[in-house]
Formats: C-alpha cells, structure tokens, sequence
C-alpha cells in the first residue's frame, strides 16, 4: 500500500515541500492550504481515477477525509473492499 | 543601460544591506542576501547558456528564490514565462509553445509528470529546483556560483519580462507579454497613489504567476520596503501571517477578504491593528462586508478595477470617497476611460456601454499575437469586456460583463475552454459550463451536459475526465446532465439563462 502513500504525499506536494518536521500523517491539507478549495475537486477526482475508487457523499464531507493519514487509511480500505 | 528594475533593487541592496527584504514561510533575508542570491542565480544562469531575449518556462510557487529569479531575469534581459505547476500536461506544453520556451526551471515532480506524459522538448537548459532529476541541472549548484553581480549594459527596458498566461476563449494561451518598464511603470503608479513608503510591510498572497502577486514582490523590493510573501493561502495562514509580521499594506482579491472576513466574525480574537490600507480587487465587495472588514482591519480601505492587459485602471478609497460607495473609483492618471456603445460610439454620462481604457500601463500586447490585441483595442482604448458607466464626477460604475466569463477566487475561467474538453467525450452530444454562485469564492464553475442518445453517462464520469483534462480552477463543482440546453430562437447557447434553467428543471440549484 506504498504506493498510494507516494500517490498522495507527491500530489500534495507538487507545489511546496512539506517540512520533515511535520508529521504529514497528522496533516489537514486543506487548512494548511496544500491544497485549495478549488483544487479539491480535482484531488478528489484524481485519486478515483487513480486507484478506481469511488467516494460516497458522506465520505467527502466527513471532516477525515482532509487529513493525510485519515484519506490514505480511506482508500486503502476502498481497494481492499474492491479486491475482496 | 543597465536594467532598471535591477538597478533600484541593488541600490537598496547597497544602501541598506541589513535590512529586511522578504519575508516567506517563516524564512527571512535581508537585502544583503537578497542581492547575493539575484546574483548566484543570475549567474547560474549564464553559466548554462541562458541568453538574452531568451525565454525562461517555470511553474512557479511563492518562494524567495522565484522573487529573485524576476530580478535576475530583469539584470539579464531575460523573459519569464510563470506557470500555474496545477495546470494539466497538455495545458502546460501549450503554453510553453505559446510562451516560446527555450529553458525550463521546475521541481522534479514536474519533470516527472513530464516524462509520464511523452516529455517535454527542453531547447536549452533544464534547471530541477529540488535535488537531482536525471537530465537536468541541479539548482544547488548555485551555491558554486560567484555572488558578483553581472555586467550587463546593454537592457533598453522595452524587453519582455513576464508572459501572464491567460486563456483565450478559444481555448489556446493568450500571454500578455509585460516588458520591464511595463512592471516599473506599474509598480510606481501603485507607490503614488497608494503612498507607499519604504517603512512599509507588504503582503502578497496570491500566487506568483499572476501579475498581482508579482506586482506586491518587485514594488517593495524597488522601492527598499519590505516583502511578506504567504506560500499558500488560506485565511487562517493569512491572519497569522499578518499578525505575526505585522503587514501594513496589501491588495488582496475579494474573494480572499470575504473568507477573511468570515473567520474574523467566528473567532473571539481582536482585530488587526498593522494595516495602514487594504486594496481590494477582482470583484465589488457589497457595502456591508467592506463596513465590517473595516471595522475589523482598522484601515484606509481601497477597491480597484483593472484588467491583466491595462493594469489597474482606478480606485476609490471607502473613507475619503463619500457617497460613491458603489462606484469602482476614478481612473489613475496614467488612464482614461471612455464607455463605448455596441455601434462604436460614445455613450453619455450614466448610460452603460462597454468600458474602454487608454493607458500607459498597458502592457506591450499579446506574445505573437498582435491581432488579437489590434482587435480589442479601438482608437487606442483597449475595450476591456466589462460593462459599466461613468458619471458627472469621472466615478466608473462596474455593472456586468460583455464576454461569457467565470471569475472564481479572482481567476478568469472561459467557459467555452470547458465546453470545447468535455465536448470532446465520445458521449458527450453537446454542454456548457456557467456560472454558479458561490459563497466562498464568489462563483464556481458549473456544467450541464446533454449525453448523446442511447449512452448512459454518470457524473462521475464526467468528473474524471474533467480532473485529467482540466486545471484545478476550471474543474466544474456542479454537474447536471439534462436533456437539452437553453437556446434562442436562433439556435444560440443562451449561457446566462442555464442556472435558471436548471432550478426550472427541478435540480437543487
């Protein structure tokens, strides 16, 4: 599952290297503004296409999904769901 | 002659090495510094063959570094051509064409998303801003370099400096070539009529690749003010920012100051104290939001009206300006306005036509694109396709537009950039992006699209393709697939009539 880690944290990185001090696990992308409102949508829409998942509508206003480590723990879960 | 804009800049540099110069991300140089870092990248420049005149593509983040590579680029005779790093690969290989890029600086995940797609044809030097990327030169490597300032005597002012990619509403770039007496020009007016002093702390925070932005780094640099340059914004970040840095003047957009507003009425902390005057632009702010933003910001409060290609055309100050409250303000001295009717001719006081501009801040045209420009200037105005009228006093009064545009968080969307991607769906039989309110951001992008008979086609379809095909601010947040879209008798896409439309359909619009 390395490999969706990679996919999210160079993503949320394409602009601004996140400080090794942080825990980017910890991190709420939105409010730090790695990733902007309008640039959500597009997020979103990559990761779907990316590991062919589909996010309901309670998951994409569930607060969680803006944390790194609370997204990447979410698909994992989804391509788990998929392959079983 | 030596560059102007580099000129000022060192002279500061000199007078006042131990000043602060930019302050970005909890990182500070002084103007010593600054003047060091210019010159090692200058330098590093051409020690890999960049020339003058040549043009130089970078997907740009507010950095230190990306504030002193427009003042190398300037020392140089170099053009920059700054690029949105979210825009999608064929996005970005159209503009760099458009742009004539021969160098290209970026970070390795940009040459790695490069390499995904089929690569990128790198004329010249190829300069990877964070660590090694096979085929390119490292920037560490200007630590190498020499922190002597090159000699280079041969800059008239006239060259081009920046590119502002804009998209045209056919859907290809349409860069706004800005020489270096362009920015002087630009950057003096805004010292003048905003009385910008030396003492001043200045925040930029949009990004850099657009003109704002740039507008907020070079002024206080030329001027031996001091920049605070935010890396991303959010309004949090910004209240910190401001606070901790003590921020006495900026432009945002108004998008930026209706968040900022928002959260300063959530939280129980006091108000901002360090600003002198807050310049808003892009959109009017209603009279009620400026009164609290005042009451919460204690400052002048300006609002301004400009385009890329003009530059900012007037301004009016909330306080000083009485009774004009819903007006834009009065033009700059370096602009005169005129408002045209359809048929080319001048329309009275207090009657609305298409507002028009002339001034010596406009910017030298668009790049090999001289057409272009030649069509939307008449008479030496430059038609702006904004709607409004002026009154007795000289007081512009903004009202609409005249092109189809979506003006989301300040940017420029054409909606026709939309139609033409996802036209191109194999179900698509026919769409239209619009117009849709939004708190936050003033307006979002919406899209109705009617599938081709017999396919079945989901939203989040649609979706996908519009998060690969298309840049982060044109991506739609509504879609609605419908049967048929709002047409005239003549068979015209009537754009402006699509969100009624909707709710008539029974969407929740």
């Amino acid at each position: 599952m390395e490999k969706v880690r990679d996919f999210v944290t160079e993503y949320i990185q394409r602009e601004y290297t996140i400080s090794e001090q942080m825990d980017i696990m910890e991190l709420n992308y939105i409010e730090t503004g790695y990733i902007d409102s309008l640039g959500l949508v597009q997020f979103i829409a990559t990761i779907e296409d990316e590991f062919a998942i589909e996010f309901t509508e309670d998951e994409l206003e569930n607060p969680d999904i803006k944390v790194v480590g609370k997204l990447i723990h979410l698909i994992e879960k989804k391509i788990d769901g998929r392959e079983m | 002659m030596r560059s102007r804009l580099a000129d000022m800049f060192y002279k500061n540099a000199a007078e006042m090495p131990d000043k602060q110069a930019i302050w970005c991300d909890k990182e500070t140089v002084t103007y010593g510094e600054l003047a060091k870092l210019v010159s090692r990248y200058s330098n590093l420049l051409l020690e890999n063959k960049v020339a003058y005149g040549d043009h130089i593509a970078i997907p740009m983040n507010n950095s230190i570094e990306s504030a002193a590579l427009f003042f190398s680029a300037a020392d140089l005779g170099i053009c920059l051509v700054p690029l949105n790093p979210t825009l999608p690969f064929s996005s970005i290989k159209a503009a760099m064409i458009a742009g004539d890029m021969k160098h290209l600086i970026a970070r390795k995940s940009f040459f790695s998303e490069c390499e995904k797609y089929g690569g990128i044809d790198v004329k010249g030097a190829a300069i990877c801003l964070d660590g090694e990327y096979k085929g390119t030169i490292p920037f560490d490597n200007i630590h190498d370099m020499s922190d002597e300032r090159p000699e280079n005597e041969n800059i008239t002012g006239n060259e081009s400096l920046i590119l502002t990619m804009t998209s045209g509403s056919t859907g290809n770039p349409k860069p706004i070539d800005i020489s270096q007496n362009n920015k002087y020009e630009r950057a003096m007016a805004h010292i003048r009529v905003y009385d910008i002093v030396k003492e001043d702390r200045i925040l930029a925070a949009t990004p850099l690749y657009h003109s704002l932005a740039e507008r907020l780094v070079i002024l206080p640099l030329i001027l031996g003010a001091t920049s605070i340059l935010l890396p991303r914004f959010t309004p949090a970040i910004w209240l910190e920012c401001v606070r901790e840095q003590q921020v006495t003047f900026t432009i945002a957009v108004s998008a930026q100051l209706a968040q900022i507003l928002e959260l300063l009425k959530q939280s129980d902390a006091s108000g901002i104290d360090s600003f002198r005057a807050i310049v808003s632009s892009s959109a009017l702010l209603e009279e009620k939001t400026k009164l609290e933003l005042i009451e919460k910001l204690n400052c002048e409060f300006h609002e301004m009206y400009g385009t890329s290609e003009t530059s900012t055309i007037t301004n009016i100050c909330f306080q000083k300006d009485a009774g004009k409250h819903k007006s834009v303000g009065r033009a700059f001295d370096e602009a005169k306005i005129r408002i045209f009717r359809d048929d080319d001719t001048d329309c009275n006081y207090n009657e609305i036509g298409e507002i028009a501009c002339k001034s010596s801040l406009t910017c030298k045209g668009y790049y090999k694109q001289d057409t272009m420009m030649e069509a939307a200037t008449h008479d030496g105005y430059f038609h702006t396709g904004d709607l409004g009228y002026l009154d007795e006093d000289g007081y512009l009064y903004f009202t609409g537009r005249k092109k189809e545009i979506i003006i989301t968080g300040a940017i420029n969307v054409y909606p026709h950039d939309i139609d033409i991607v996802v036209g191109n769906m194999p179900e698509v039989e026919e769409c239209a992006a619009f117009s849709y309110p939004d708190a936050r951001l003033g307006e979002v992008v919406a899209l109705a699209v009617v599938p081709k008979e017999d396919t079945e086609l989901k939203v989040r379809t649609i979706k996908t393709y519009c998060a690969r095909k298309l840049a982060d601010f044109q991506q739609p947040h509504k879609i609605y697939i419908v049967d048929s879209l709002p047409k005239n008798t003549m068979g015209k896409l009537q754009r402006m009539d699509i969100l009624n439309y909707i709710r008539k359909m029974g969407f929740e619009a």
